[in-house]
């Protein structure tokens, strides 16, 4: 086989670019399949990712210890105060703090209404607040009822982009004053996060017996972390996730509860159909047309193996075309959208790109390999038969 | 991969020949007894009934004969490109009924040129690369075989077409580079299947003159299928079929 065979997958390579109709429409059928699938699947998982990030914005918390009924960090269901001292008693924890997280209505100067995510930190170590601009904003959150603003979603609050800081407004009738910004993670919830002291969070919300919605907690180094989490259990009753498990909690609350999964997967299964139908049609319409020359090839004493080889070369050709312009259309959508606030923190994974590319490779071989069928079997005598 | 090639090679049934053949290697290519049958249905159909034939060295022999009456199946036979149901077919002293099927493609490949009604170029390559292919499937560089395939193409009048693609060029044009690309890798035996059938009078005529050049050299023989009357006056020799049968009178 290997005797010509570069000089034969030059022939095969020439044979498809010089048809340029059936080239170029495998080539834009499998990167916009392509552009199809990846952009899907960095939405889908984006949007999965987006269920996560109040867990993976607090870095600080090892273990979060929650109400045994809370399934994801958007449902917080307070427990007594008392178990934020239960939980800092058992052996092996080395701080434990109280952290707040409920949706308030927020009242402009101006009378605008807007929903937040009111998230209460601890007074001392302000564990909770995200890694961005944290010294500056420890320090605006500590004047009395002072409150930090996710600054990427100050828009809903104040639509006409002005600066945050230094705003005035109003939560339960309770003055609050912007006394800072950051950059919080986005959450599935969509709302602007905005951050107070613990004590403010909980002064300034409607009254109810519990207010402690999680605590968060470090282990002492060298504590086995799956015995401490049982022992917390065992001692308050409270359900202990890890920071990966809680965040994987808020993801698969997603795709047990929403129609995303069903909806992205069918647009991903449609991008691989779409895939599979062009490159299968178009590579046996052009195999079809070139029936003749194939046979003439075969009858001049190119083998099989060769004819193999060229068709394959062909197929992976344009896949590899196809799938650079489909990965690049994604990329540059997620690069371009990064400010957009639908499609913040979407990033294009490298496990989406490496099985992309190698659902790409199986559509376009797979397709090859249906198509030459025929070429193979086909007896090189055909083309004496007119 | 080679098990799901064996998947796709064309059935071939290789009944060992019976009698004793006598090949004679002084001859390009010869037939003894070459049956051929074809299913039909329930039945075979037999379209060959034992036909001999002998093709000498530098002689341009026509096949001829009425549509039907089996000389392309009897060309593709003596070419490798279809296995006989019985008899012996051999190309310079060669059994090609003996030979495995990677065997015979590497014979095709290397001693048989091949010339098409419908020329068979492939559209997207320019002339002088469609007839460098035998030369390219044989292993020769790229450059070297597009530049012996332009050189040949200088020689056979059609300088400054090179580089054409096969829609630029004239039916009679096209042909005459399929028979460069028969010729490039200089094989002992040209098979020519009806080369003038698309071809008006006068383009017929050029393309035979080549291949009368062709046939005089004495290390090669050219295989004409035809039923073409007015190319006649080129062949060294015409043997006649009808039904699938040398025709009374016909030498082999």
């Amino acid at each position: 086989m290997g005797k010509g065979l570069f000089g034969m997958i030059a022939v095969a390579l020439k044979m498809l670019m010089g048809d340029r109709v059936k080239y170029l429409g495998l080539v834009f059928g499998i990167a916009f399949a392509t552009l199809l699938m990846t952009q899907q699947m960095s939405i889908f998982v984006g949007l999965l990712t987006w269920g996560a990030n109040p867990v993976l914005d607090v870095r600080q918390a090892q273990l979060w210890a929650m109400d045994p009924r809370v399934d994801q960090p958007d449902e917080g269901q307070p427990v007594s105060d008392a178990m934020l001292y239960r939980v800092r008693s058992v052996d092996g924890v080395a701080w434990a703090v109280p952290y707040f997280r409920s949706t308030a209505t927020l009242k402009t100067v101006e009378g605008q209404l807007a929903a937040v995510t009111l998230v209460g930190v601890d007074n001392q170590s302000m564990i909770g607040l995200p890694a961005d601009n944290l010294a500056e904003a420890t320090q605006a959150i500590r004047g009395r009822n002072a409150m930090i603003v996710d600054r990427n979603n100050a828009y809903l609050i104040w639509p006409d982009g002005r600066d945050p800081v230094g705003q005035v407004a109003e939560i339960n009738d309770n003055r609050v004053t912007i006394t800072g910004t950051t950059s919080a993670l986005t959450t599935f919830a969509g709302l602007p996060t905005v951050y107070m002291k613990f004590t403010d969070a909980i002064a300034i919300t409607p009254p109810e017996r519990n207010k402690l919605s999680f605590i968060l907690l470090s282990a002492k180094p060298g504590t086995n972390i799956e015995e401490l989490k049982a022992r917390i259990s065992q001692t308050t009753g409270l359900k202990v996730l890890t920071r990966d498990e809680f965040a994987a909690a808020g993801t698969q609350f997603i795709i047990d509860n929403t129609g995303i999964p069903a909806s992205f997967g069918t647009a991903i299964f449609l991008g691989v159909l779409v895939a599979i139908v062009i490159t299968a049609l178009t590579l046996a319409m052009f195999i079809q047309e070139n029936l003749k020359n194939f046979g003439a090839l075969k009858a001049i004493g190119v083998t099989n193996s060769q004819i193999l080889v060229m068709v394959l070369s062909q197929a992976l050709l344009v896949g590899f075309i196809g799938y650079g312009l489909g990965i690049g259309g994604t990329a540059a959508f997620l690069t371009f959208g990064a400010d957009s606030p639908g499609l913040r923190g979407f990033s294009l994974l490298g496990e989406i790109v490496g099985w992309s590319a190698v659902g790409v490779a199986a559509i376009v071989v797979g397709s090859a390999l249906l198509s030459v069928r025929r070429v193979l079997r086909m007896d090189p005598a055909i083309v004496f038969r007119g | 991969m080679r098990a799901l090639l064996d998947r796709f090679r064309p059935a071939r049934t290789r009944r060992s020949h019976q009698m004793e053949a006598q090949v004679n290697p002084a001859l390009a290519a010869q037939g003894i007894g070459i049956v051929m049958e074809f299913p039909n249905g329930n039945e075979r159909l037999r379209v060959l009934h034992g036909v001999d034939i002998e093709v000498p060295y530098g002689q341009l022999t026509m096949l001829v004969g009425p549509s039907g009456c089996g000389k392309t199946t009897l060309l593709s036979i003596l070419s490798g490109t279809l296995s006989a149901t019985d008899g012996v077919a051999a190309v310079m002293g060669q059994r090609l009924d003996l030979m495995g099927d990677n065997q015979l493609v590497t014979f095709r490949r290397r001693y048989i040129g091949f010339i098409f009604q419908q020329y068979n170029l492939i559209p997207t390559l320019t002339a002088a690369e469609n007839a460098a292919i035998p030369l390219i499937a044989n292993g020769t560089p790229w450059e070297d075989a597009v530049g012996r395939s332009s050189r040949l193409m200088e020689q056979l009048g059609l300088a400054g077409h090179t580089g054409k693609l096969p829609r630029q060029l004239s039916g009679g044009q096209q042909q005459r580079v399929a028979i460069v690309r028969a010729l490039a890798h200089e094989p002992a035996l040209v098979v020519c299947d009806e080369p003038t059938a698309a071809l008006d009078a006068e383009a017929g005529q050029a393309v035979m003159g080549l291949l009368d050049e062709a046939a005089a050299d004495s290390r090669r023989a050219v295989l004409v299928v035809t039923h073409d009357d007015r190319i006649f006056p080129f062949a060294d020799r015409i043997v006649r079929m009808e039904d699938g049968r040398m025709a009374a009178g016909s030498q082999p």
